[in-house]
């Protein structure tokens, strides 16, 4: 089949070069294949109907879509939509780039993607022909370099040859496309992925006419060939600026959304009708079907709007077929929902909608009857209609019912659309695809394209790139021998049977498309990212830490509870009182009990006040299989702290910590010292991870190693997140001894309370500036922290600053401000300032108009009250109503 | 006469540090120049006696209340980098103030210490 679809793709271009049927000898020729067998494909093309046989001598053979060669005194380009609107200066220059005497100017197309380039190049080709400028004969050769992008060397040598021996695998010499356009034109798509060597042989072409082949140092080349080249990126930023000097001629095509309703109203008509014709029936479309289609947010610009059409048209198609029903009419049951999210944007259109449309009735019909002119479709799409007609009759055959024919060929439908369906945007696939090679990009849009199919869900971005990044590193190291193991695999199957099912699916397409074998470990991998959430598969069990208070007293443990479980809104914590008169054998007993019931696999955690209940946790730990921490003297904000980390899920010692901490606060004074030197020497680091801590991490970390390790003192560290716990425990791990910055992380991490950067932002760049702005900061409050060690005599700087900046994030999110970096080092310093005086016990300034200012900002002033208590307590300050004014202030001016 | 700088801050609290360092800067350069700190509140009675106003990067709101007043009044203003800010590089934030004092000068114009006999 691949095969046939390369002859048949031969045919066209010799045709289009002779302006006539090709013979067997020339594709054999062209394609270096026996005459015999290149005889034997064009047969079977013929007598499937791609392509024409005439009979003769030789017998020549052609492909219909081209017997409608444009005359000669037609201007093709008025053929195009919008040739006399939004192309109509692209459409001037691009024909004055191809008259120009004495041979034209090269020209280089710039647009988004799907905006036509290719089309337009094309088109500016036949125009040369059309206007005798180049020879009916002359060549069309395209090339897109994204299709060698993991490989620059062949790349080059692809356009420009190679002698033999120029590199390591050059055994023998070639010709390059540059050469065979000679006489024509050569289309360079994707050119921003041409290195500068490249760029540069080009140049040298531009200037002097000629070039070498690569590793022909003596040679001179010479050509006329017209270079077309076409980029979706900024050409300023991604080409030689040497390169761009030497481009005479910049033609932008405009994206869809800058081409106005009239012209998208024609688009689509367009595009319907081609699909009529090639259907043979006429098309109704529904008119909110219409409006969506006019009307919905479309990245990919036409490539994506004509994608789209086709999509409808084919089940509207289906359905015509399965239920015999009198006429194609398309619904908005045929469209993608990401298209009927069109019909929300009417309001806005209103206007401009009624003027469309006065015409239209309830149904609109197409029909088409000429050829186009525009670029031929290739033949597996022109068919398709046919294949699906096919499989119906097939399906129908073996007694399928109608819901299984439906289900298996809208499977089939949305898979030979695979470019622009679903989420995948526009750059998240630009983007990876110069990391990850184009292969694994396409199969993740695959798996992630069936998945969606089978188990309804949604994927974003970040899983698409996640996948991406995985795939291409295990594949590779599955190719290299290395073992791929999953430690949590049969957890992973029970959890998730269904995504496990589908991982089964894919693992079989990637086999067969990377010749590799897939191992089931890998297959919990694939489970994993198909799985909506991987770390949360038991969220609604997900166990927690048992709180129990055990006081002296008859009703001091329950009173505390209560207060402590009404504060956080739930009823966790448990109580037992403890009479005075009790015995503690009779304590103990029941206590064990208690544990026992609340002890939900990751421990207990008893908070006692004295006496010999501070010995029932080591007790209890010998008596039953149960972990148990004791915190003695008890009190309130422990109880708080300990139910309510507890309901968010930590695990025992983090909670146990918590409360030490609070212990601590409260009996010390100055004591801070030893704890402060180990902080000050606090290193940044930035966490990047994965699932195993092998794959997609590993390439972050060297990227973002390239990136930023030579100008910030920064380590970065890769990890894996196979399980939440593990994951969290070894973050806390690392918080205690470091500073980190971010967590860089292909899948959504778990984790509230620390900055979060994509993997896709990174590649993207947006990530790459946002950790440098962060780590400029952080240089910053360091150095600031260091300024003021001297000259704060009362309280640790650094201390005071991180409390001072806990505090600003704190009121951001109270009173939902955003504060931008500059005032918050300038309310930074306000309050280290400020608690050092009150330490000191000097006078603040008064805040003048507090009366008035206390009125109008109640709400605010409370919730900065409530949020400063932490850090009253810390320091043992009163920060009074005047301060907490202008500390308001501040925030709020902002 | 020596010049003054003020710097303006919510409660005078955050820039006194900064004040006494470019202070001790000017000093060791030989300027004559005198560096005090006001609160938001107190500001407006230094008015008559500045050449230049600084504000802190966390009051810059001020600076569109405080522009209209100070521009008929010929003194300019400078919100204060927070970089500079945050670091309490009194060098630095000197370097501005002078760097903005000149701009006000006729070309040519040196403020050369006369040499008082």
């Amino acid at each position: 089949m691949k095969k046939l679809k390369e002859i048949y793709r031969e045919v066209v271009s010799l045709q289009r070069q002779k302006g006539r049927g090709v013979s067997a000898q020339e594709i054999s020729n062209a394609l270096n294949i026996n005459r015999a067998n290149a005889s034997r494909y064009l047969n079977r093309l013929s007598d499937k109907g791609w392509i024409k046989k005439i009979q003769g001598r030789p017998v020549l053979f052609c492909s219909e879509d081209l017997q409608e060669f444009p005359k000669k005194d037609e201007d093709i380009f008025s053929f195009i939509v919008g040739s006399d609107f939004s192309l109509k200066v692209p459409v001037q220059q691009a024909k004055a780039a191809v008259l120009y005497p004495p041979s034209g100017l090269h020209t280089l197309i710039l647009g988004e993607t799907g905006t036509g380039k290719s089309m337009f190049a094309e088109l500016m080709y036949k125009f040369a022909v059309t206007s005798d400028v180049l020879e009916k004969s002359a060549p069309f050769i395209r090339f897109n370099c994204s299709d060698y992008a993991d490989n620059p060397q062949l790349l080059v040598a692809q356009i420009f040859g190679v002698k033999k021996g120029a590199f390591t695998g050059a055994d023998k010499s070639r010709q390059g496309l540059l050469k065979k356009a000679d006489g024509g034109v050569l289309f360079i798509d994707e050119i921003h992925r041409l290195p500068p060597q490249g760029q540069e042989m080009l140049f040298l072409y531009f200037d002097k006419g000629y070039f070498r082949p690569l590793g022909d140092t003596e040679g001179e080349e010479k050509v006329e060939v017209r270079i077309f080249a076409a980029t979706t990126e900024n050409p300023y930023s991604s080409l030689l600026k040497t390169f761009m000097r030497r481009i005479p001629m910049v033609i932008t095509l405009p994206p869809l959304g800058e081409r106005g309703l009239e012209e998208r109203y024609n688009l689509i008509e367009l595009f319907i009708k081609e699909e009529s014709q090639r259907i043979g029936k006429d098309i109704f479309i529904d008119k909110n079907a219409f409006i969506s289609f006019l009307l919905y947010d479309c990245p990919n610009n036409i490539g994506q709007l004509k994608n789209d059409i086709q999509l409808a048209c084919a089940k509207a198609f289906l359905k015509y077929k399965s239920q015999n029903k009198d006429f194609i009419l398309i619904t908005g049951k045929d469209i993608p929902q990401h298209v009927k999210a069109g019909l929300m944007m009417i309001s806005e259109y209103r206007e401009t909608l009624e003027q469309l449309l006065q015409q239209v009735g309830e149904v609109l019909k197409f029909q088409e009857t000429y050829p186009s002119v525009l670029p031929a479709t290739p033949p597996e799409e022109k068919y398709f209609y046919d294949i699906i007609e096919q499989k119906l009759v097939e399906l129908k055959k073996e007694n399928k019912s109608e819901e299984e024919i439906n289900q298996i060929l809208q499977m089939d439908i949305e898979m030979n659309f695979q470019e622009y369906l679903g989420t995948v945007e526009r750059y998240g696939k630009e983007e990876i695809g110069k990391i990850v090679s184009h292969s694994v990009v396409d199969m993740v849009e695959k798996i992630l394209r069936i998945a969606r199919q089978r188990l309804g869900r949604e994927y974003d971005n970040k899983v698409f790139c996640g996948l991406s990044l995985h795939l291409q590193r295990s594949i590779e190291r599955i190719r290299n021998g290395e073992r791929i193991f999953h430690p949590r695999l049969n957890q992973i199957r029970v959890d998730n049977s269904q995504e496990f099912l589908v991982a089964l699916e894919v693992a079989k397409l990637i086999d067969e498309e990377f010749a590799v074998e897939i191992p089931l470990d890998e297959i919990g991998y694939l489970t994993m990212f198909l799985a909506s959430k991987p770390f949360e598969t038991k969220k609604e069990q997900q166990n927690k830490v048992g709180i129990l208070v055990i006081l002296h007293g008859d009703s001091t443990a329950s009173s505390m509870v209560r207060v402590a479980n009404a504060l956080v809104g739930v009823d966790h914590a448990a109580a037992l009182d403890m009479p005075l008169h009790m015995k503690p054998q009779a304590m103990y007993s029941t206590a064990r009990e208690k544990v026992q019931e609340l002890e939900q696999g990751k421990g207990v955690l008893m908070l006692v006040d004295m006496g010999s209940l501070l010995v029932f946790g080591d007790m209890m730990a010998e008596d039953i299989n149960c972990e148990v921490k004791t915190i003695d003297l008890v009190s309130t904000p422990m109880v708080i702290e300990a139910t309510r980390k507890a309901v968010l899920g930590e695990n025992l010692e983090e909670i146990y910590k918590a409360c030490k901490n609070i212990a601590n606060l409260a009996g010390k004074d100055k004591e801070t010292g030893v704890q402060l030197v180990e902080q000050i020497s606090k290193k940044n680091i930035i966490v990047t991870a994965c699932f195993t801590g092998q794959g997609a991490s590993l390439e972050l970390k060297k990227i973002l190693e390239e990136n930023l390790i030579s100008d910030y003192e920064l380590e970065i560290i890769a990890l894996e997140i196979l399980d939440r716990e593990d994951f969290l425990a070894e973050l806390q791990k690392l918080q205690k001894k470091h500073r980190i910055i971010a967590v860089v992380g292909t899948v959504d991490i778990p984790t509230a309370d620390l900055p979060k950067v994509s993997a896709l932002d990174v590649m993207e760049g947006k990530g790459i500036a946002a950790l440098k702005k962060q780590l400029e900061n952080e240089e910053m409050y360091n150095n600031m922290v260091k300024s003021l060690r001297e000259h704060l005599t009362e309280i640790d700087s650094e201390r005071a600053v991180a409390n001072s900046r806990n505090f600003i994030q704190l009121m951001e999110e109270k009173l939902n401000l955003v504060i931008s970096g500059d005032v918050k080092v300038g309310i930074t310093l306000h309050i280290c300032f400020l608690l050092d005086r009150l330490r000191k016990g000097k006078m603040i300034a008064p805040f003048a108009g507090i009366e008035e200012f206390r009125q109008n900002y109640l709400t605010e002033m409370e919730e900065i009250a409530a949020g400063l208590k932490d850090i009253e307590a810390e320091y043992q300050v009163k920060i009074g109503e005047d301060e907490r004014a202008h500390l308001c202030r501040l925030f709020l001016q902002e | 006469m020596a010049k003054k700088v003020m710097l303006v801050c919510s409660a005078g609290m955050s820039t006194s540090l900064l004040v006494k360092k470019m202070q001790t800067a000017a000093i060791e350069r030989g300027l004559e120049i005198d560096v005090f700190s006001a609160s938001q509140a107190e500001a407006k009675e230094y008015f008559d006696e500045i050449s230049i106003l600084l504000l802190g990067p966390q009051v810059r709101y001020l600076e569109g209340e405080l522009k209209k007043v100070l521009d008929s009044m010929g003194i300019p203003m400078l919100i204060i980098d927070s970089r500079d800010y945050g670091t309490i590089n009194g060098e630095k934030v000197l370097d501005e103030v002078l760097a903005e004092l000149k701009k006000g000068e006729p070309p040519g114009f040196h403020e050369e210490k006369e040499d008082k006999p």
